[in-house]
């Protein structure tokens, strides 16, 4: 009986003693950093005045978890970046390598695991002056899942030093790997076309082709039903895809957007008008 | 024959639709559960007031943002003081996050100050399933016929940073606002956000 009040309190004076003395966010211990490794790095061993450098955010993910892509499907939140440049530099956009699906039936999820790198080009101003020294720095907000989610916040830096010319940094061949996974733009002759019918929306990709399986990633959230079976029906000319339309979604949309993966592990940038018209074509 | 035909479709149309939940305009699905206290709640005992539904998870962080910042309590307390009948339901399956027990449902009740209509146990996942519900949070508003008027986020800042509620626009707050007064729900269906329910598989 004693015992019992004395170590209820103590675990109490423990646990706010531990609290104390926890770090602030951003800094290295906390609870996401058990399951994920995340560093910012750099393909280029230099800074060029006025000329982009490639830099990438990665995630050295734990088995078994994951993180998001920029639509995460049905659960989850997309990573955010928030950098910290020196005067005159300017960040684009992050690129998307294509995810995975995270199935978890009828529900699906949009994400990476294993490992990924978020790669973003940042171009410094061409006066820079040779030799200097800079700092770049950014705040990665991520959420981190197994069953379970965390959410995680880093504070990640890099100094490099402005020269005439620049060479591929060790961290080259990660850049060339994961450019592998980003989307292009479709190929100029084929034909990608969308419309509305009834519960489904129709994706025609005539490619010349018609033996391959792609799978369908929408860029924005709430427009299909993500954890629907994508059924594929074959074209003389290519492929059609059924997909079914969200729940949620009211209204017509004007764009289908998204990513198309073949199943060479290819992937292609998709942003077409949705007809409205029920279209005259053979039945499948 | 014919009329058989067109029975049938109908049929297979419902199950459908059904699979994927329940849409806004339509009729809300009947449920039958049982809360923390015991008793048993019928959607359908609840004509004629406005239900809304929370789903809940309380290990979640994304559910912890708007309790930690009182912010569900918040909305438990000014809209059942409206009359507003609100349901937090718990579809996490034994074992899982978030699963409680009665008893461990009214402590965490009454350490959060939380004030629902009732606390919901749904640890089969049947009313989870019934209307979808993919996340913690993930909100349904039902109007007094009957009728889902809502279907989504809590609000429109899918973080789990509490600093982000003050200027994040409140879904539910919304759309009960607007049908109270008798107006069009402006924004009636969202992304909802947060954890994925922990349905047993």
């Amino acid at each position: 009986m004693l015992n019992r009040f004395f170590i209820r309190p103590l675990g109490i004076f423990l646990a706010s003693a531990v609290w104390l003395f926890l770090p602030t966010p951003g800094s290295a211990d906390q609870p996401a950093d058990e399951h994920v490794k995340l560093e910012l790095i750099s393909e280029q061993d230099a800074i060029v005045p006025g000329k982009d450098l490639w830099l990438g955010f990665r995630f050295d993910l734990q088995r078994e978890w994951h993180t998001y892509w920029i639509n995460p499907g049905d659960s989850g939140e997309a990573p955010r970046i928030e950098w910290q440049l020196p005067a005159g530099f300017q960040a684009g956009a992050i690129q998307w390598p294509y995810p995975e699906r995270l199935s978890t039936p009828p529900f699906a999820d949009y994400g990476y695991e294993d490992q990924v790198l978020l790669m973003a080009p940042v171009r410094p101003p061409a006066q820079s002056r040779e030799g200097e020294l800079q700092k770049i720095a950014a705040t990665v907000r991520y959420l981190v899942c197994r069953d379970v989610c965390i959410p995680g916040q880093k504070q990640l830096e890099l100094s490099l030093r402005v020269k005439s010319a620049a060479a591929a940094s060790p961290a080259g061949e990660l850049f060339r790997s994961a450019r592998a996974r980003l989307p292009s733009p479709a190929p100029a002759s084929w034909k990608i076309s969308a419309a509305s019918r009834g519960a489904e929306f129709i994706l025609d990709l005539k490619t010349g082709k018609s033996a391959m399986v792609p799978q369908f990633f929408p860029l924005q959230a709430e427009q299909i039903e993500n954890g629907a079976r994508q059924d594929a029906s074959m074209l003389p000319d290519g492929i059609r895809l059924h997909l079914k339309k969200s729940k949620h979604l009211l209204k017509p949309i004007p764009r289908l957007k998204g990513v198309i993966v073949l199943a060479s592990g290819k992937a292609y940038v998709v942003d077409v008008p949705v007809s409205q018209a029920r279209k005259s074509g053979r039945k499948q | 024959m014919k009329r058989n035909l067109c029975c049938s479709l109908v049929i297979t149309l419902f199950l459908i639709s059904s699979a994927y939940g329940v849409k806004v305009g339509e009729s809300a699905p009947e449920f039958q559960v049982t809360d923390s206290n015991g008793q048993v709640h019928k959607l359908s005992e609840n004509r004629g007031k406005f239900v809304v539904l929370e789903w809940h998870n309380n290990g979640c962080p994304y559910t912890a943002k708007h309790y930690e910042s009182r912010n569900m309590q918040r909305l438990q307390k000014e809209w059942t003081s409206k009359g507003v009948v609100w349901f937090t339901v718990i579809s996490s399956a034994p074992g899982k996050q978030g699963y409680v027990t009665a008893q461990q449902e009214n402590e965490y009740l009454k350490a959060m100050n939380a004030s629902p209509t009732a606390a919901l146990l749904d640890p089969q996942g049947d009313v989870g399933r019934l209307y979808s519900a993919k996340t913690t949070p993930h909100m349904f508003v039902v109007n007094p016929a009957g009728v889902l008027i809502y279907d989504g986020a809590i609000d429109s800042k899918p973080t789990t940073d509490q600093a982000d509620i003050a200027s994040a626009q409140n879904y539910v707050s919304q759309a009960l606002g607007e049908a109270t007064a008798g107006k069009a729900v402006s924004v009636p269906t969202s992304r909802p956000y947060g954890c994925s329910v922990k349905y047993a598989h």
